[in-house]
């Protein structure tokens, strides 16, 4: 279990890897969500923005206005040497957890 | 600090806000700009965008909350600790107020340390100059012989090129009414270059020139230069004042200029009103005057020295000349006092040092001001760890707000800033508490230093020295005090959260902070606390046990019921050599006012600062030195001084009969060996011989009473004009009243003005000497004794404090504890045991401590050891038992809880 930071539910988690495969705004990672878990997955605004401010205050994320494509002012995050660690080991409990309900449900 | 903070945050929070605004416009164009791309006409697209987005408002402020941490963080933590602190305001006002104290003192303190000991006179390179003195003058501060006549300073003025400059001065009261009842103020006769050579210019109007120095005054006629202070409380401080003629001592003088307010006297601590030229100086006292008189020794001389002029240099230069400076009054018959036949020495007139008055007023106090001032700091220290300590508990109390705070995404630092926040807004309530106190304290203590005869001023404004140090020590208790429970703040796990608010059900169990820092960490305070307030109370005990032994110290005459009138004698025309019958009348018109039992004149007084040391001749040679007064008759039974043996003198012993003397029991011991001393020839200063016919008590004679009475000679007054001090002019009329002193005064000062008109007095009870005497250490004891308290009281509060709290941590194990059985004296002994073991434990060290520390007081003390067991034991057990007293408390009130409420509450 996390030493002192809460995940809160699967968000940060899907944050964290999302970024890791790179630097992206927060209507970039919307999209992506949606698009790597074919809709299933989506996060509204409201609870996107929280997320992602709040990681960077843990550190966990770094960020930096920049011109984006269309040379707009965009936040870009990206993962943090801690942000990646963690999302290592949030990824093992992740599946230990999954595992273990799967047993669970298997057992019958 | 929070303003600023506060500034910062608001910019930064527009500044934020900005960002914010463009990150959320970013992704509502993609969005829109998506939309369009599916097909939406724009204006439609924007819609649907806006419309997921649900509320944009809403989601600037959920962003805004997170970010807010951040960047308004610091000025939220200070309304944070603003509401927190104001939620339990016992615990607010016992900070702030020992805080307050604690700060206050250290400052009221400082800003006389400052004042009298660290600020050098308000001159251009004060260390330049120096003060012509002897070593004698110095070891000693006697003022017969402390100064130089006219013509000698009249010689050295001669040479004054060999310096950059020479000055001359001595102090007199002066009378400004122009006639009925005295207005007595500071006076100051100096010499012409005195204000240029000290560096001193003329605030309004000008100072003197050697050219008002003559005698009758120079071109301006006889002028005068008064003080800032005078020219305020007198004039105004109206412009007009040049010009204006003002009475001294009834004779008219022109006020040419005034000084500028910083500037009070070349002595530090005194102060002068009004200023006149030396060679005015028969103006005011006709016939008597000093500069006339070759034996009026009682010039302070002071020099200039040149930039490249060493102390050394310019002492061998000085030295050359002194055999003709001494070489211009070849008065045989009167022999030089000890200081003028020493060698010269310069002693840094910064240093204070007068001859005039005495040791120096910043002699006298510099070792005790440094001894409370580190009282002082100590008391501090004893603040500051009581507060760690409720700091550290008011931390554990509010352990589920802080992990709840840490699960909602605080980080460590943050907490522990929280902490340190309110630690600093402690500080800086108790610092401007402590500016009050200190303000009103300091003045307080130098009212203490004041005597009647000799009052002292200091500069106290709350200049930028005072307030550096208050924000340093503020600064420093912030340091001591916040970060322990900051750091230990650090340490609550969120898992807390879980943990129900309020005491734990196993004593030592859960992860909870206190017990995680320690028991270490606040025994350790505990102990600290007990240790450094014992060590301030031994201080105390010692000192307070010095002054009571010097208060009782034997005198060897009966102060109650005395008077002492210092008659002035100068501006009564009369013939030298009438002298004594003069006086004798005065004598007689004293002693037929009603309620006064006896009357006697004399040269000196004890307790005074005056008497002539000088070398003596019993039937011992003794190089040991004696001291002489000259008596009128009936002066042994004023005082109360017991004649051993022989007569008192009486109205055989004129100037015509056969010289006579009596002697005291010491100089009896040291230089007649025991031998019965009537009959025995004595020799004082070499000049007088007499035959003793009397044995007196040893009484204290000097300004000291730590010294022992010294061997002494007295002559009759009829006789004494072989004494060699000019008798002229002044002389002490001791009074012995039926009732209290101050019950005659009035009548005394009638009779003396009708007996002689143009006389001038002054009172002063024996009564009020002695307790001038006893000023500095009966200062040092009430001081010493207060901080001891201070702390001592401190110290008690931590007690309380932390057993009440071992109670509130322990409830539930006392309650079960009580249900099972328990008696209640056992409950109680279990809570106490901690807490008088840690009280043990400080005592033992405070006592370790102590015991090394006051070895260093030892010239302070006076009748007692500095390791006194008596005074150790005492506060030791005094320490334990309002230590008990205060554990107890708390204590008994947990044995009285009812077992099933406690449990319930779990």
């Amino acid at each position: 279990m996390p030493k002192t930071e809460y995940l809160q539910g699967a968000l940060d988690l899907l944050i964290l890897q999302i970024l890791a495969l790179a630097p992206n705004h927060g209507w970039g990672i919307q999209q992506r969500l949606q698009h790597v878990s074919e809709d299933t997955l989506t996060v509204s605004q409201g609870s996107l923005y929280p997320a992602l401010h709040r990681l960077e205050a843990a550190g966990l994320l770094s960020s930096e206005m920049t011109l984006s494509e269309n040379n707009r002012k965009a936040r870009m995050y990206t993962l943090t040497a801690s942000g990646r660690r963690r999302l290592r080991s949030e990824t093992d409990d992740w599946r230990a957890f999954a595992l273990a309900i799967r047993r669970v449900l298997q057992a019958g | 600090m929070s303003h600023l903070a506060w500034l910062r945050g608001l910019l930064q929070r527009r500044k934020a806000e900005r960002e914010i605004d463009d990150e959320l416009a970013f992704h509502l164009d993609m969005e829109t700009q998506a939309n369009v791309e599916r097909g939406m006409p724009h204006a439609a697209a924007r819609q649907a965008a806006l419309r997921s987005f649900g509320g944009i408002t809403q989601a600037k402020e959920l962003v805004g909350d997170v970010r807010t941490l951040r960047i308004e963080s610091l000025w939220q933590d200070v309304r944070y600790a603003a509401r927190m602190l104001s939620k339990t305001p016992g615990f607010l006002a016992v900070a702030v107020l020992s805080l307050g104290f604690g700060i206050g003192a250290n400052t009221a303190v400082f800003s006389i340390v400052n004042s009298l000991l660290l600020r050098s006179l308000p001159v251009p390179e004060p260390h330049r100059l120096v003060t012509v003195s002897s070593d004698t003058a110095i070891r000693f501060g006697f003022t017969a012989g402390a100064g130089w006549n006219y013509p000698m300073w009249d010689r050295l003025r001669q040479r004054a090129q060999a310096f950059d400059g020479a000055l001359a001065f001595t102090a007199e009261r002066f009378n400004l009414a122009p006639s009925g009842e005295r207005q007595p103020v500071n006076g100051l006769y100096v010499s012409g270059e005195f204000f240029t050579t000290v560096g001193v210019p003329a605030l309004l109007g000008r100072t003197f020139t050697p050219a008002d120095d003559i005698r009758g005054g120079g071109p301006d006629g006889p002028v005068a230069v008064i003080s800032y202070r005078l020219w305020q409380r007198r004039f105004g401080g109206a412009a007009s004042v040049i010009g204006t003629p003002v009475a001294i001592d009834e004779v008219p003088f022109t006020i040419i200029g005034v000084t500028p307010a910083e500037f009070l006297h070349v002595e530090v601590g005194r102060t002068f009103d009004v200023a006149v030229p030396l060679a005015t100086q028969p103006l005011i006292r006709g016939k008597g005057a000093a500069i006339d008189q070759p034996r009026a020794l009682i010039l302070i001389v002071m020099l200039r020295l040149r930039p490249e002029q060493s102390l050394e240099a310019a002492t061998a230069t000085l030295r050359a000349m002194q055999p003709e400076i001494l070489g211009v009054t070849p008065d045989a018959r009167s022999r030089l006092p000890a200081n003028l036949a020493e060698p010269f020495t310069l002693v840094p007139a910064y240093a204070g040092t007068s001859g005039a008055a005495g040791a120096g007023l910043r002699q006298q106090y510099e070792r005790p001001l440094w001894a409370i001032l580190i009282i002082v700091a100590v008391v501090l220290l004893v603040a500051c760890a009581n507060l760690a300590n409720l700091l550290l508990a008011r931390a554990t109390a509010r352990r589920h707000e802080l992990s709840v705070r840490r699960a909602l995404g605080a980080s460590r630092w943050r907490l522990a800033r929280q902490w340190l926040v309110e630690s600093m807004m402690l500080a800086v309530l108790g610092a401007g508490v402590g500016l009050g106190i200190a303000a009103w304290g300091s003045r307080l203590i130098v009212a203490q230093l004041s005597t009647d005869q000799s009052p002292v001023t200091l500069d106290l404004s709350l200049g930028w020295q005072v307030f550096a140090y208050t924000a340093a020590v503020a600064a420093a208790t912030v340091v001591f005090f916040g970060t322990v429970p900051a750091l230990s703040a650090t340490q609550i796990e969120p898992i807390d959260a879980l943990k129900a608010p309020g005491g734990n059900s196993s004593p030592g169990g859960g992860r909870s902070l206190y017990t995680k820092l320690g028991h270490g960490g606040s025994s350790g305070l505990v102990i600290a606390q007990v240790a450094l307030s014992l060590v301030l109370m031994a201080a105390a005990g010692l000192f307070i046990r010095t002054f009571d032994h010097l208060a009782n110290v034997p005198l060897g005459f009966d102060s109650d019921r005395v008077l002492v009138i210092s008659v002035d004698t100068a501006r009564a025309a009369r013939d030298p050599g009438t002298s004594y019958a003069y006086y004798d009348r005065l004598v007689d018109a004293v002693r037929r006012v009603p309620g006064v039992t006896n009357v006697a004149a004399s040269v000196w007084t004890p307790l005074s600062g005056g008497g002539l040391m000088q070398d003596a001749q019993g039937r011992v040679m003794n190089p040991e030195r004696a001291v002489t007064n000259a008596v009128s008759p009936a002066w042994f039974d004023v005082y109360g001084t017991g004649i051993r043996a022989g007569r008192d003198f009486d109205h055989r012993d004129v100037a015509t009969a056969p010289p006579v003397a009596i002697v005291n029991e010491t100089f009896a011991r040291r230089f007649l060996a025991d031998h019965n001393p009537i009959g025995e020839t004595v020799q004082a200063a070499g000049r007088t011989r007499g035959t003793v016919v009397g044995l007196v008590a040893d009484a204290v004679f000097g300004r000291s009473l730590r010294d022992t009475p010294p061997p002494m000679i007295y002559v009759p007054l009829a006789q004494s004009a072989a004494l060699g001090r000019p008798v002229d002019t002044s002389i002490r009329i001791s009074v012995r009243s039926s009732s209290e002193p101050s019950s005659v005064v009035g009548s005394v000062a009638t009779a003396l003005t009708a007996a002689s008109p143009d006389l001038t007095f002054s009172f002063q009870s024996l009564a009020d000497s002695v307790d001038a005497a006893l000023a500095r250490e009966r200062l040092v004891a009430r001081l010493s004794a207060l901080f001891g308290g201070l702390a001592l009281f401190l110290a008690v509060i931590g007690l309380y404090g932390l057993t009440a709290y071992t109670v509130t941590r322990r409830r539930t194990e006392i309650a079960i504890r009580t249900a099972l059985g328990a008696q209640r004296s056992q409950v109680i002994g279990l809570v106490l045991r901690r807490g008088l073991a840690l009280t043990v434990i400080g005592i033992g060290v405070g006592v370790a401590i102590a015991a090394i520390v006051t070895r260093y007081m030892e010239a302070m003390l006076f009748g007692v050891a500095p390791a006194d067991p008596a005074t150790f034991v005492g506060v030791s057990v005094m320490f334990l038992a309002v230590a008990a007293l205060a554990s107890y408390m708390p204590a008994r009130r947990a044995s009285n809880v009812d077992p099933m409420v406690a449990l319930r509450a779990e």
